[in-house]
């Protein structure tokens, strides 16, 4: 559409350019013909002003006016002569002498309205004087004069001295016969130019209407800043590197509407979008984004990591103390803020936006009138809970310092190790091990994820290529259905062909599975087409579901840790796992008791017929496989 | 300097005006030098044309008869005995009126012309300025 645009305009242009082009050559053509009209009739007076001449000395000898005087004869023969060249283009052919005084008077009158012989004329003087002197023709333009066009001057030379001057005055009327003829081709380029000036009014004038519309259609009438029309415009252009993300809630704005009625509602959502404006910077980008919540790029330079932090902390401030009035009363209002500080580490804007409103959530649950950023909010729990955040994850793998443990799997009744599952850790600068739940929830939505899936796989099959031996790894459902994730496991899979029957996938976060399970049958069918065993982890809680096994290519079952912790002290435990475990054998697939921390519980798995076991009792997850 | 400007002022009416506002510019600059301290001139017009000529001239009084006004404006031969002045607009006229005509405009060739006559302005007592003494002719 841009490119059509664009065609328009160059085919505009174009024929503008030519029509002037046209114009100017016209023009040229029209300057050249008068030009040449000119010059030929110039040409012609020269010649019968020759001839003029010739014949006066021809019958004067010495003094033109005596002669002329005297012999009235001569004087009408010689006019009667002039005459004969006296047509519409020469309007006057006349000659004039110089008397003493300097004046110049009628010799001869070849015009059909006769002056008196002798009879002064005012003529430019000084143009006549320099015929008389220099003794050359001069062609005087007349265009000052009503009729006249140009006269042709020439010198009447006798015995060496200017006697007289023959004037020959063209008519105007040869200039105008040409205009006349050329004004239909003026004409025309003057209709076109007109047709053009209206063409491009109209133009101007649906521009004008295309952009009143456009603005109107992405800014929120109540309000006047954006509105989510112009966000998914924005959306699609935006760096999202070059800024951060704030979002905005009134607290408890419900409460301004129940208790002062909407046009209160309006009014408060009007100013604090005023404070909002007045706050931010030109290149900030302020949107209404829902009812009573405002989203707000933050245009930030060199990642400053606070600048959206200290602006929303002010706006904070600004709202807190602003007394809102209407209709003689006064509103107190409060604002809840969330800030995605680095949109950059997450997978879409879409995301970063999201975790803004999750910051926006904290907020709220926090106690209101509050910002939380990532950082912020990640700081507090750092303190309670030693959660890293998504620099220091993404730091760690830059540094290889995300790795993998192996914890064996036993085959139940020999004991002995039938294969591995992965757990991800992350090994601190002095050494230390952090386990995957103080730095995976941080990391999840981010692009950081994918990069920690990659080096889990590809670490994964570096043992399983070094050992020959069986490993699982741990994925969600919606790994599965997340296009990057599915595709870097199926590249992995498509570069490690022959060690991937080695391969297990655990899955857990069954909920998704009711809307997408389609998609995710179709995926799963393709990973196991490389041999890859697919597990379900945590089996018999939360949202475990037994119609999983008739969408699904299940291999194996691990029976949740919760069920089997408990299997020597509790009966519903046992009966659980025992049903569990029977329906496993009915479907063909095997199943693996997690969570085996004691004798005890080793004997109850036995018992009941569980392939394999894993926990702590048998062996705990260690940094290499023992060859 | 003033020959200069009255010749400029022939050029330019020329050029920017009609004949008709032509001759009224003339007309009136010939009328007010030629009656300089007369606070009302009246003046007289043979034909409707002269007439509308010196109605449209500002400051002058155009009058009924011949014998009421100081200025006379002929087309056509007059035996008017008047001590007005009399201007013609017609070079024959001019000839024929000699003796009593201070003068004529007139166009001649597509030229505006005007002419004063050298002794009926001395009759008159009548000094012309220096950029009309151009335009003074002894006899025609």
């Amino acid at each position: 559409m841009r490119y059509l645009t664009k065609l328009y305009y160059i085919i505009f242009f174009s024929i503008l350019f030519a029509i002037t082009y046209l114009f100017i050559q016209t023009s040229k053509t029209q300057t050249v013909l008068n030009n040449n009209v000119e010059k030929i009739i110039i040409q012609e007076a020269e010649t019968f002003a020759k001839n003029i001449a010739t014949n006066l000395k021809k019958h004067l000898k010495n003094d033109p006016y005596t002669e002329l005087k005297t012999d009235k004869t001569l004087r009408q023969h010689l006019e009667s002569s002039l005459e004969i060249i006296n047509n519409e283009t020469f309007k006057y052919i006349f000659v004039l002498y110089k008397d003493n005084h300097g004046n110049y008077r009628f010799l001869l009158d070849g015009s059909k309205e006769k002056a008196f012989f002798n009879q002064r004329l005012n003529v430019d003087k000084e143009v006549w004087d320099s015929v008389y002197t220099e003794k050359k023709p001069h062609i005087l333009d007349q265009n000052k004069l009503d009729g006249l066009w140009i006269t042709y001057l020439y010198p009447v030379i006798i015995n060496n001295k200017t006697k007289a001057i023959i004037a020959i005055d063209f008519s105007k009327e040869l200039p105008k016969n040409i205009y006349t003829a050329i004004e239909p081709l003026n004409n025309i380029f003057s209709y076109i130019f007109i047709a053009i000036t209206f063409l491009i009014l109209i133009l101007i004038y649906q521009t004008f209407l295309s952009l009143k519309s456009k603005k109107e259609s992405i800014t929120d009438p109540l309000t006047q800043t954006y509105n989510r029309n112009y966000m998914r415009e924005l959306l699609q252009k935006i760096n999202i590197d070059a800024y951060q993300i704030m979002m905005c809630d009134i607290d408890y704005f419900k409460h301004i509407n129940d208790n002062y009625g909407h046009k209160a509602g309006d009014e408060v959502l009007t100013k604090t979008a005023h404070i909002l404006n007045t706050e931010i910077r030109p290149e900030d980008i302020l949107i209404r984004f829902g009812g009573e919540e405002f989203l707000i790029f933050i245009k930030r330079h060199k990642k400053q990591d606070n600048l959206a932090y200290n602006i929303a902390q002010r706006i904070r401030k600004k709202v807190e103390e602003t007394h809102f009035n209407y209709e003689d009363k006064e509103i107190h209002i409060t604002l809840s803020i969330g800030i995605t500080c680095q949109p950059e580490h997450f997978k879409s804007i879409a995301e970063a936006i999201k975790h803004a409103d999750e910051m926006l959530y904290i907020a709220k649950r926090e106690g209101r009138n509050t910002v939380v950023s990532t950082t912020t909010h990640t700081t507090k729990k750092v303190q309670k809970s030693d959660k890293k955040t998504i620099n220091e994850v993404k730091e760690a793998l830059e540094e290889k310092r995300i790795i993998c443990y192996f914890q064996p799997i036993f085959e139940t009744q020999s004991q002995k190790i039938l294969k591995y599952e992965a757990l991800v850790r992350l090994r601190e600068k002095d050494g230390s091990i952090t386990p995957p739940a103080a730095f995976l929830e941080n990391v999840m939505y981010t692009n950081i994820y994918n990069d920690l899936t990659k080096t889990v796989l590809e670490s994964v099959f570096e043992h399983i290529q070094k050992r020959q031996v069986s490993i699982s790894i741990n994925l969600n459902f919606s790994d599965i259905l997340d296009n990057t994730i599915y595709q870097l496991i199926i590249d992995e899979l498509q570069s490690h062909k022959s060690d991937a029957p080695w391969l297990i996938v655990e899955l857990l976060e069954y909920e998704i599975l009711s809307e997408t399970s389609e998609l995710v049958k179709e995926r799963l069918m393709k990973i196991k087409s490389f041999g890859v065993k697919i597990a379900i982890d945590d089996f018999g809680s939360g949202y475990s579901n037994y119609t999983m096994f008739q969408a699904l290519p299940i291999d194996i079952l691990k029976i949740d840790g919760s069920l089997i912790k408990d299997l020597d002290r509790s009966k519903t435990s046992r009966i659980l796992t025992e049903s569990i475990v029977l329906l496993a054998k009915e479907l063909g697939i095997r199943t693996v008791a997690e969570f085996v921390h004691s004798k005890e519980i080793l004997e109850e798995v036995k018992r009941l017929n569980i392939d394999e076991a894993q926990g702590f009792y048998l062996a705990k997850p260690q940094a290499e496989i023992d060859a | 300097m003033k020959k200069f400007l009255f010749a400029l002022l022939l050029i330019t009416t020329t050029l920017f005006a009609s004949n008709l506002q032509t001759e009224e510019k003339i007309y009136a600059l010939i009328i007010h030098t030629l009656l300089p301290d007369n606070q009302k001139i009246k003046v007289w017009g043979d034909t409707p044309h002269n007439k509308e000529i010196l109605q449209n001239i500002t400051d002058l009084q155009l009058v009924e008869s011949p014998k009421d006004a100081n200025f006379l404006l002929l087309d056509n031969n007059s035996s008017i005995e008047t001590n007005a002045l009399i201007f013609v607009t017609n070079y024959k006229i001019l000839e024929k009126m000699q003796k009593s005509a201070i003068g004529g405009f007139f166009w001649q060739k597509g030229r505006p012309n005007i002419l004063f006559l050298r002794k009926n302005l001395q009759k008159k007592n009548i000094q012309l300025p220096k950029s009309m003494q151009d335009f003074v002719e002894d006899e025609i």
